[in-house]
């Protein structure tokens, strides 16, 4: 019988900063270590050796048995992107709600004033949401937003378009116009490492096409956002996603968030999840 | 004011379902009623603004965990019965 939590594949490491002490780290709740050994990386946790992989900068490993592959970026092998690894934000919040804010587009007026939003262009057009069952996946489609800098690269603002893709629980990846390369999408990522049910590690990673940026610029540009969201998850209530709406009021621009946690539901994903309204 | 039929249907056996839409419909400051068609399918009549009901229907996609909401269907109607 399958796991829907530790059937996943979940980040552990970034085999870029993987030095030989290896690194201690938790998933689950459960000691894990992620080492070099005879010059292969491999996660152990309870005296068992993980199924693992490494794919897109990072380490991947599953805590039970895999359900299906790691979910395909298909940019990630593209030529002429340059991939950026962002490193680590620790948040003292649930994977689930870390994942939820990154779907939330209604927020960048506010908390990523004069970068990713700003008053007064604060609404969210009408855009498109489903799970793609073919893929199994939630799809946000059709999102338009002015942004003042919607990427380094980005002199002034504009009106960007977005797609959003929920490929796992813990996984985010968002679409978004790319200003040097017309018709093309930059892909930015939220990797989500489940520490516990209400703490976690967010592993932001990116495919660009940007030739000119320096990598330190990319890489402090998404922190900065990344930390400006932290405080916002750390005091969010409660602390856990709720999968039953409860006193909470969604509107139209909340449509991304029902469709993630109606998705959650079907799949029986409930780790980090509040199941019955406070 | 407007109000609609909402015909929701997917597997919505638990008891919990039709106090758990009622609470909400109270929770949104919405008129309502619910009938119960079968396991797998309720009607509910709702009445209030546009913006409140749309937020009713995103709520109860969601639902109580104990249930799996499907589908939702809405229709438009002059207003709620009587009594």
């Amino acid at each position: 019988m399958t796991d829907p939590i530790r059937d996943e594949w979940y980040p552990v490491a970034l085999v870029s900063q993987l030095g030989p002490e290896g690194r201690d780290t938790r998933l689950l709740g459960e000691p894990v270590r992620v080492a070099w050994q005879d010059g292969a990386i491999i996660v152990t946790s309870g005296g068992h050796t993980l199924p693992s992989q490494q794919r897109y900068g990072h380490v991947w490993a599953c805590p039970g048995t895999p359900a299906r592959p790691l979910f395909d970026i298909p940019e990630a092998d593209q030529p002429g992107r340059r991939l950026v690894d962002v490193g680590l934000v620790r948040v003292k919040c649930s994977p689930l709600r870390a994942v939820e804010n990154f779907l939330d587009i209604a927020h960048f007026p506010f908390v990523h004033t004069d970068i990713l939003g700003a008053e007064p262009h604060t609404e969210v057009g009408k855009y498109d949401v489903a799970i793609r069952e073919e893929v199994d996946e939630v799809w946000a489609t059709k999102v338009h937003f002015y942004q003042p800098q919607a990427a380094k690269s980005a002199a002034g603002g504009i009106t960007t378009e977005y797609m959003y893709r929920v490929p796992a629980p813990t996984v985010s990846i968002l679409y978004k116009t790319c200003p040097p390369r017309p018709g093309e999408w930059d892909v930015i990522t939220l990797f989500v490492q489940p520490l516990d049910e209400e703490l976690c590690e967010v592993w932001p990673w990116m495919a660009l096409f940007d030739d000119d940026t320096p990598m330190t610029d990319l890489i402090h540009f998404q922190q900065t956002i990344f930390l400006q969201d932290r405080s916002i998850l750390e005091n969010q209530l409660p602390h856990r996603l709720p999968l039953d709406p409860g006193m909470e009021i969604p509107t139209r621009a909340d449509l991304t968030s029902i469709a993630y946690r109606r998705w959650l539901k079907r799949r029986g994903y409930t780790y980090g999840a509040q199941l019955v309204a406070a | 004011m407007q109000a609609e039929r909402f015909i929701i249907r997917g597997d919505l056996a638990a008891p919990t379902f039709l106090p758990w839409v009622a609470r909400h419909l109270h929770r949104l400051g919405l008129h309502g009623q619910t009938r119960r068609e079968s396991d797998a399918c309720v009607e509910l009549l709702v009445q209030g603004p546009p913006d409140l009901i749309d937020a009713m229907e995103m709520g109860v996609s969601l639902g109580p965990i104990e249930a799996w909401v499907e589908t939702i269907e809405r229709f438009r109607i002059n207003g709620l019965p009587d009594g």
